[in-house]
């Protein structure tokens, strides 16, 4: 019987042990830099809503940075269980260099999973002193653009393809003449920051410039804590309508146990509550009531879509923005 | 005339400003400053020519007035384009390796932390002076006790290893002065899913001895007291390990090759069997406000293993067991027979501690109990012995750093010239070993070998600063039985009780 005993107490303490340990929620969103207002309030709504649903306390970390970084550090070992960044392309980058979720991660929640929408528009000092009316006024060597870098920024990107279609659609689908257009437009900004939020304190924060492309979102935003005496918003004639996109990490919400929350956090983004908080920082929402609530904060403007002009992100992505593409040789010439 | 200057002046700095350009950040810094200045003057002789000539200069003053803003714009394009740079050479700094040299050794790391490599070592410099031992020749002395580079490391974030070469007298004692072998100490991969669960394989220490866990850099005496005896020392095999609940519990459970008490297994398995060796530690009061409570810690831990036939190897070390002098008192020893393990063998040790403050407090006890039989012509008799052994210890830090499991860091390193004299502990215990009344005289000679040896020591610990250690101590053991003729242990070691002044230099980073 002692023997037993003995036996039991040994093959209890070589494997009886608990492996659990109670885990604490917490999730980490990895987003692009104008975000962060947005996701304070949007991450306060969702905590007291999850403990509201299932009486568990949920702490939620954000951490921003330009899109493209933020991507980079997610395939890095950045153990983010969401990513809620600029464009689809820094996704798919996760997807295919970090393997970190599937390839159809997109078809995954509504709307491409692009929950908001935005698109780009100008910010100008007040009386619009340059006379900033369109794209093509910015190509005037008197006026100082700006812009962050397209290659670390997913809002630049959006900046610089809006820019593009203009000028397609201005010479006839002429690409090289598009492409002389963006490259006398970049040749006029004097200041390259790495990301959106940067480009905006560059211009607002340190007067340099004359006009700012900025998301709708932060020339928004940016009106609003400056007051009207310092900026003006103009919408040019053409825009490109951006989605920027959400989804879980699955490697990561596998390994933290957080996938059920993570996916309930990126749906409450599409629920009349996630869009009105949408909405009030500045983001086009898409539920057409709560659009049509703050259709008086959204000027009309014309838009295209990247899939219309440049056939989608890859294929912008590869002929723009690649190690070599015609971004980098526009800066090569401007040197 | 009069706007020509402030025009021409512009033009110039202008041009030293483009020039500046290609110049490092402290010339570019300089540069910004004198273009400031610059435009402050210009600006206010622009305010004294308006003040003289405003009739006239309306149109000048409007070309003026635009060209300051100019300037103005290009200092501020400077200098955002500066800010920008150093933005991005903190941010590449971030990215390159880390190399590190310090108290906690020479480590590289990449800049995510994924991969490391840490180069440490212990050196342990000891004298053992004996007293009243009767002209035993050979003890008193220096040894070289521990002589260890560590190698460690992280590749891939979640996978650790650690690889400890001896070059000192640990495995092979005061062997008179031959030649150290060099042994391999730890040689382990862990893989670290998260802290509660970690699974790690090859050699490293047994989950079994509270003070035999502790790491040889941190241990209060020289030697361990005689619990140590009855646990293996290093063994072979896999084990699942981790904390839970932020350290409140700590469990360690697996599966070994199996070692002999005081052993240190070897690189290959003698047997097929293998041991279970297990240990669960509890520190209820870790995380709560309880200051007082929050050093406490119980466990227990324990080991089975059924011996596969007859061997040898799972006899203790040297086929018994030692003095805290590393001389043999016990051994298995019978007159003309030789003893074999033959069976089971299973350990059981509670144990816990007590830090608060300055003051430390160590307890631990152990069973081992061991099937033996007698090898050899005659009657085959085998038994099911039963030794063991326990110590309390108990620790005060005089200059008021904290007693912990771990190291005790001096508050100010020792540096005399300036009023530091680093940390000075006073360190006590007691402990004694049983043997089975059952071993005597069939698998162990009652005149030579003793059946209990009783502990006491007492010493002082100088930690100068975190990496060096200077240490003395003395150690009383008195025997019951034994002490009959023999010129070799264990006969020539428990004929009288043993006295031994330890002092040690100990160099740990």
């Amino acid at each position: 019987m002692i023997k037993r005993i003995r036996t039991v107490v040994f093959i209890l303490l070589a494997f009886g042990v608990g492996l659990a340990e109670a885990k604490e929620l917490k999730l980490l969103n990895a987003s692009y830099d104008p975000t962060r207002e947005l996701y304070q309030d949007f991450n306060a709504a969702f905590a007291k809503h999850w403990q509201a649903q299932t009486g568990n306390q949920l702490t939620i970390q954000q951490s921003h940075g330009g899109s493209g970084k933020q991507a980079r550090a997610v395939i890095d070992g950045l153990e983010a269980d969401v990513v809620t960044l600029a464009l689809a392309y820094d996704i798919n980058a996760i997807a295919e260099k970090g393997k970190l979720l599937p390839a159809d991660w997109q078809t995954r929640l509504p709307n491409h999973s692009a929950p908001y929408t935005s698109t780009i528009v100008f910010l100008v000092r007040k009386g619009n002193p340059k006379g900033v009316k369109d794209w093509n006024d910015l190509v005037d060597s008197k006026v100082a653009v700006i812009t962050p870098n397209p290659k670390t920024s997913g809002g630049a990107r959006w900046n610089y393809l809006a820019a593009w279609g203009y000028a397609l659609k201005k010479f006839g689908n002429d690409e090289s003449k598009a492409r002389d257009f963006v490259a006398r437009l970049f040749k006029n900004v004097p200041v390259l920051d790495t990301g959106a939020r940067g480009a905006t304190t560059t211009f607002v924060q340190r007067g340099i410039g004359d006009v700012l492309i900025a998301w709708e979102n932060e020339a928004l935003l940016s009106l609003q804590e400056s007051g009207p005496q310092s900026f003006e918003l103009v919408i040019p004639s053409l825009s490109i309508l951006a989605e920027p996109p959400v989804t879980w990490v699955d490697r990561v919400v596998r390994r933290h146990g957080t996938r059920e929350v993570a996916e309930a956090y990126l749906r409450y983004l599409y629920t009349p509550e996630g869009q009105e908080i949408a909405a009030k920082h500045f983001y086009r929402p898409r539920l057409e009531n709560v659009a049509q609530k703050y259709s008086s904060t959204f000027p009309k403007v014309n838009l295209f879509t990247i899939d219309e002009v440049f056939g989608g992100w890859q294929k912008a992505q590869k002929t723009h923005f690649s190690e070599g593409g015609i971004f980098d040789q526009i800066q090569q010439g401007n040197r | 005339m009069k706007t020509n200057g402030p025009m021409l002046a512009g033009f110039l700095i202008l041009g030293v400003a483009g020039s500046g350009l290609h110049a490092d950040d402290a010339s570019t810094e300089q540069l910004i400053k004198q273009l400031q200045k610059r435009i402050e003057e210009l600006e206010l002789k622009v305010q004294a020519l308006e003040g003289t000539n405003k009739p006239t200069v309306s149109t000048k003053d409007g070309q003026s007035k635009e060209r300051m803003e100019e300037l103005e714009q290009k200092v501020k394009v400077l200098e955002r384009n500066r800010e920008l740079d150093q933005e991005a050479a903190e941010a590449k700094a971030k990215e390159a390796p880390k190399i590190t040299v310090g108290d906690q050794g020479f480590s590289l790391a990449s800049a995510n932390g994924n991969f490391a490599l840490q180069l440490k070592g212990v050196l342990q410099v000891d004298s053992r002076t004996y007293f009243n031992d009767h002209g035993t020749v050979g003890n008193d002395g220096f040894i070289l006790r521990r002589v260890r580079p560590v190698l460690q490391g992280t590749v891939f974030r979640d996978f650790d290893f650690l690889f400890v070469p001896d070059f000192g007298t640990a495995n092979n004692g005061g062997n008179g002065g031959n030649a150290p072998t060099p042994q391999i100490q730890d040689a382990y991969l862990n893989y670290r899913y998260n802290n509660a669960l970690q699974i790690q394989g090859g050699k490293f220490k047994a989950p079994i001895g509270l003070e035999q866990l502790q790491a040889d850099r941190d241990v209060n005496f020289n030697e361990r007291a005689l619990p140590t005896d009855l646990v293996a020392n290093r063994d072979l095999g896999f084990e699942l390990h981790g904390d839970l609940f932020k350290g409140v519990a700590s469990y360690a459970a697996g599966i070994f090759n199996g070692a002999g008490d005081a052993r240190n297994s070897s690189l290959s398995a003698y047997q097929d069997n293998k041991a279970f060796e297990g240990r669960l530690f509890f520190q209820p009061f870790k995380t709560t406000s309880l200051s007082a409570l929050q050093g406490f810690g119980l466990g227990v831990a324990g080991s089975y293993q059924k011996d596969q036939g007859t061997n040898t190897l799972s006899l203790p070390s040297n086929n018994g067991y030692a003095t805290v002098g590393q001389q043999l008192f016990f051994a298995y020893n019978p007159t003309n027979r030789s003893v074999l393990a033959d069976g089971e063998h299973w350990r059981l040790s509670p144990q816990g501690y007590y830090y608060y403050g300055p003051f430390g407090l160590l307890g631990e006890y152990v069973i081992s109990d061991q099937k033996v039989s007698l090898a050899g012509a005659g009657l085959k008799t085998s038994a099911f012995l039963e030794h063991t052994a326990w110590q309390v210890a108990g620790s005060w830090v005089m200059t008021g750093e904290d007693a912990t499991y771990g190291s005790v860091v001096p508050r100010r390193a020792f540096d005399p010239r300036n009023g530091g004299w680093g940390a000075w502990q006073l360190v006590a215990r007691y402990s004694e070993l049983n043997i089975d009344d059952a071993t005597f005289p069939l698998f162990s000679n009652p005149l030579t070998s003793a059946h209990a040896a009783k502990e006491w020591s007492v010493g002082l610990n100088w930690y100068l600063n975190r990496n060096i250690k200077v240490s003395t101590s003395f150690s009383h053991t008195d025997f019951q039985g034994g002490g009959g003729k023999g010129s070799s242990p264990p006969a020539s070691v428990t004929r009288q009780d043993e006295n031994v002044l330890f002092t040690r230099v100990q160099l740990a980073f």
